[in-house]
């Protein structure tokens, strides 16, 4: 009975270790992640935003984007229909939007966050600037030699994902695939990562969101990227989406 | 003759045993045999509305929307918006699920305290709990014309789901799918399912639950109506057992050749089972006849007697069906009379070579024919039936003539009064749930059978999104259009929300700046093609009238005659325009399959008889019969459809056989030195009895179609009856007389 009661309290003991290592381990993991995605004092660059759908057809569009922290700035360049347009995210999910041929900015009112940007396959959702560690639960599935697997599990219960399973570089951090699942558990998205170093940065020079029930694509292209450019403020303002040409 | 009898016999093993490997063999196809019901899949892809309407279904998703309909005291209840969004989730995470559309995920414009939002009506995560927040939605649906009639009902008692299937998507098997989906959830709410995936399923499980239920139903009544007429083991499996392997080696081919069960082929089975049994009733009838005491030389001689007359008969019944070959509109129709004919001649093979075999392969030779033990009772027929009827067609033939010639003349009149139904609604019955989900959405949301308008041109200028708007403003102007919806609605919406007004901006540079926020809805996916250079207005027409779809035709062809530039190019299809193609093709169809019939009826009876006014004498019963079944069609109000249209040629292929009985028989005795009286005498007496046993069990198959739980299969069932009885009646009564008045005018 002694021998039964040891063995079960040392069973439980590294049960309960194990489980511990592993859940900060994953959350350490994800912060990780976050450091990578995240760490930027500021970044500027050209996004080129490339959709395809089923039939192989392709659109493009192309911005010059700054973004601080939370806050982000898109000034849209291409197609030329629609070059002129801004948007400005802000924190609490505010947004604000420029058309030129309406004259004035434009409050967004976000309340379906799960529906997607713009036609792309990114959701408001996908694109928040909220670090991954605060809006999802981590759990460490494997690590192997090359990389941890984490299956995420969103903590508002306004997700549209059941899970997120995300395949984590285990050198640099960085993020290599996203895999999304919808609340029945099916996996319906696929993000791919390539990453390169900058600086003492890592980015994401390219994304691949795939729709997998759709047969829709985004690929998300990132040029002429900048780290901490010391970018002011008075960027990010409502007043500064209409250019200053334009102001009279 | 003889010598063909004789070869049948002497491979009698290898005709039993090859006709037995052969239907093993098919009938182990069978298994994969499929049901489609699809009415769109059966249109003719020449047709320019039927191509332009598969087109549009398969760029926009159009034909593959299936609604459900909730109802509920009041739609604007917490717990009924609960459990539609429950539906609603549930049921887009289906295979085979596009989208799914209701009030709780709806696309929606607007521009309040909290910004401009291209959003969705209600709050996704918070649906309107307080009464207030009910109110505020019941007026928001209520003032807009994208939601009032569309997705709730103007009475606030039903709401729609509408659930878009992915291209690939199997029809019937979405539709089952979603109907389980729905019900296992059990939600309070009553639901109903319409809009063609549901009503495919419907339609198809009907079909099948029809064969599952008639067949062996059909199957009983044949037995009970033959065993009376041949009161032998023999005589009731033979015929039964040769229909039996005629139905499976046409089912088995068509499932072999990936031909699928329609609403119009699944007749296919009772169909054969009655015309197929009667050829080996006719076999053995004879075989049972002849007074001889070896019985392989007795079947040579019933073979050598009757070979001709069967043949003659499958080929006039086969021509029957192959005249719907020829100018039928639906695919479905064309495919029965081809399988129909197949299974026809596949019928005859078996009387006149399976049955024959198996009767010699297992009968001891030299065995003795059995006394007619049925002798007294088979001799009711003559004394009560035929022998008065001979004696007052002789004495009276004149007034059985002006009786027909009365009967003729109120059935021509009558004609005018048949009407037609191409809806498909009309093949449920008013009790089946697929009905009453047709009626709501007709009352409720104004139909479930889609008008698509479509403008081909730039859907970003101005003056292609206020030509819709102007095309829309007409549409509604029809008292049976209820609501539009378009790519102008929503940039109006979106106009007024920006605070431009309701109405297409003038600016391009707006509109297209207006596609950064609209690019990628999915609400836009049914109304506008990915490249912006096609766009539907989407409405429904809730009349089935044939003359208001027609009146709406014309206006539609003026308008768009008026209206047409440069810019843009206007079409316009949906399944209202389809129906009336269908309506048209009804009667032309009808029309000449019976003339390609008529014509190849008299021309190869004659050739055969070799006489051409034999063979219009002999077409004479027949053609009198169908005025007759047309004019209980007038008077009856059973409309002319997909399945009735079918019922004149068959008949006229199936009752033309009585008389070349008839006039067979009457020929054989007259020439053989008997009088006109003796030879009708024979005629009435021996024919009539072959006649009266095949009307019987013919019409009694038939008859079994009214358990059917399609409303056309009832009346195809109830009109094949009458049709067998009357041309019975008239190849009994008519011809007789006709022949009567010719000889006497001739010996005179």
């Amino acid at each position: 009975m002694k021998q039964f009661t040891i063995l079960f309290l040392s069973v439980l003991f590294f049960v309960i270790c194990g489980t511990g290592t592993y859940a900060q381990d994953a959350q350490t993991l994800l912060s990780k992640m976050d450091e990578v995605m995240y760490s930027p004092k500021d970044k500027q660059g050209t996004v080129q935003i490339i959709l395809t759908n089923r039939q192989g057809k392709e659109k493009e569009r192309e911005a010059i984007f700054k973004q601080k922290t939370n806050k982000s700035l898109y000034r849209y360049t291409q197609p030329e229909s629609q070059a002129g347009i801004a948007t400005l995210s802000l924190p609490d999910g505010v947004m604000w939007l420029y058309m030129p041929a309406f004259g004035k900015p434009k409050k967004i009112s976000l309340l379906a966050k799960s529906q997607a940007f713009t036609g792309t396959d990114f959701s408001y959702e996908d694109m928040a600037t909220t670090p991954y560690a605060e809006r999802y639960t981590p759990k460490l599935l494997e690590a192997n030699t090359e990389a941890y697997l984490l299956e995420l599990t969103p903590k508002s219960d306004k997700s549209k994902y059941s899970k997120v399973v995300v395949t984590l570089n285990n050198k640099n951090y960085y993020p290599i695939k996203m895999e999304y699942y919808d609340r029945g558990n099916r996996k319906f998205k696929e993000a791919t990562y390539v990453y390169e170093k900058i600086g003492k940065y890592w980015n994401a020079k390219q994304v691949v969101m795939a729709d997998l029930s759709k047969q829709h694509m985004t690929k998300i292209l990132l040029t002429n990227v900048k780290f901490d450019q010391g970018i002011p403020d008075s960027v990010f303002t409502v007043e500064n989406l209409v250019p200053k040409k334009e102001k009279k | 003759m003889e010598k063909l009898a004789k070869v049948i016999l002497k491979f009698r093993w290898l005709i039993t045993v090859t006709v037995i490997l052969i239907t093993v063999f098919l009938a182990y196809q069978i298994k994969s045999i499929e049901i489609n019901s699809d009415v769109v899949s059966a249109l003719p892809d020449d047709d320019q509305d039927v191509a332009l309407f598969k087109k549009i279904g398969e760029d926009f998703g159009g034909n593959k929307i299936g609604m459900i309909i909730l109802e509920a005291e009041n739609i604007y209840d917490n717990e009924v918006l609960l459990d539609v969004q429950k539906l609603t989730d549930t049921l887009s995470l289906l295979d085979g699920i596009a989208s799914v559309t209701s009030i709780t995920n709806i696309i929606d414009i607007k521009n309040d305290e909290f910004g401009f939002e291209v959003g969705s009506l209600v709050d996704v995560y918070q649906l309107p709990y307080s009464n207030d927040q009910l109110t505020q939605l019941e007026e928001r649906v209520m003032s807009k014309d994208m939601f009032n009639g569309v997705i709730v009902s103007e009475d606030g008692t039903a709401t729609l789901i509408l659930v878009t299937l992915t291209n690939d998507a199997d029809i019937q098997e979405a539709g089952r799918l979603l109907i389980d989906k729905a019900e296992s959830l059990h939600l309070k709410e009553k639901l109903y399912y319409a809009g063609m995936p549901m009503m495919v399923t419907a339609i198809s499980e009907l079909i099948a639950s029809d064969l599952i239920k008639l067949l062996p139903l059909a199957f009983l009544v044949i037995a009970i109506v033959l065993f009376f007429s041949f009161r032998s083991l023999r005589g009731v499996l033979l015929p039964l057992l040769s229909a039996a392997v005629a139905i499976i080696w046409t089912l088995g081919i068509m499932a072999l050749t990936g031909y699928a069960m329609s609403m119009v082929t699944n007749n296919i089975p009772i169909l054969l089972l009655a015309v197929g049994s009667a050829y080996s009733i006719h076999v053995i009838n004879k075989i049972n006849q002849v007074k001889e005491t070896d019985s392989r030389r007795a079947i040579i001689t019933a073979l050598t007697y009757i070979f001709v007359p069967v043949t003659l008969a499958a080929v006039t019944t086969i021509i029957g069906f192959i005249s719907f070959v020829f100018g039928a509109y639906l695919t479905m129709i064309r495919d029965f009379g081809i399988f129909t004919a197949a299974g026809t001649f596949f019928s005859a093979f078996m009387a006149l070579f399976f049955v024959p075999a198996v009767i010699d392969t297992f009968s001891f030779k030299g065995r003795k024919v059995r006394e007619n033990r049925s002798e007294g009772r088979d001799s009711l027929l003559p004394k009560y039936l035929l022998i008065p009827l001979k004696n007052l067609l002789f004495k009276h033939p004149k007034y059985t003539l002006i009786t027909w010639g009365v009967l003729l003349v109120v059935s021509a009149a009558s004609i005018l009064l048949i009407q037609r139904s191409v809806d498909v609604k009309e093949y449920f019955k008013r009790s089946n749930p697929a009905w009453q989900a047709e009626e709501i959405m007709m009352q409720k949301f104004g139909g479930s059978k889609p008008i698509f308008v479509s403008f081909k041109g730039d859907l970003q200028s101005p003056e292609v999104l206020n030509a819709m708007l102007g095309t829309e403003k007409m549409l509604k102007e029809n008292p049976h259009i209820f609501t539009t919806q378009s790519i102008a609605d929503l940039i109006v919406e979106m106009s007024d929300a920006l605070g431009e007004g309701r109405k297409i901006p003038d600016d391009r540079d707006k509109i297209e700046q207006m596609w950064f926020l609209l690019d990628g809805n999915p609400a836009l996916k049914q109304m506008v093609s990915d490249d912006l250079e096609e766009g539907l207005i989407i409405t429904k027409f809730a009349s089935s009238d044939l003359s208001e779809k027609k009146e709406f035709v014309k206006e539609m062809k003026q308008f768009i005659e008026k209206n047409s530039n440069g810019d843009y190019n206007i079409t316009y299809t949906g399944m209202p325009f389809i129906e009336m193609k269908m309506d048209k093709s009804l009667i032309q169809s009808q029309i000449r399959s019976l003339l390609i019939a008529i014509l190849a009826m008299i021309f190869v009876v004659g050739a055969i008889l070799r006489s051409i006014p034999t063979g219009v004498y002999a077409t004479a019963p027949i053609i009198a019969a169908i005025v007759v079944l047309f004019g209980v069609m007038g008077l009856t109000g059973i409309p002319l459809n997909i399945v009735t249209v079918l019922v004149a040629s068959i008949a006229l292929g199936i009752g033309i056989d009585y008389s070349i009985h008839v006039i067979s028989q009457f020929n054989y005795s007259y020439r053989n030195g008997k009088s006109l009286h003796d030879a009708l005498d024979d005629t009435i007496t021996i024919s009539g009895k072959s006649i009266f046993i095949n009307v019987v069990s013919v019409s009694a198959g038939f008859l079994v179609l009214i358990f059917s739980e399609m409303v056309p299969l009832q009346y195809f069932g109830i009109l094949m009856a009458l049709s067998m009885v009357g041309s019975g009646l008239a190849a009994l009564t008519l011809l007789p007389v006709i022949l009567i008045l010719v000889h006497r005018k001739r010996l005179s």
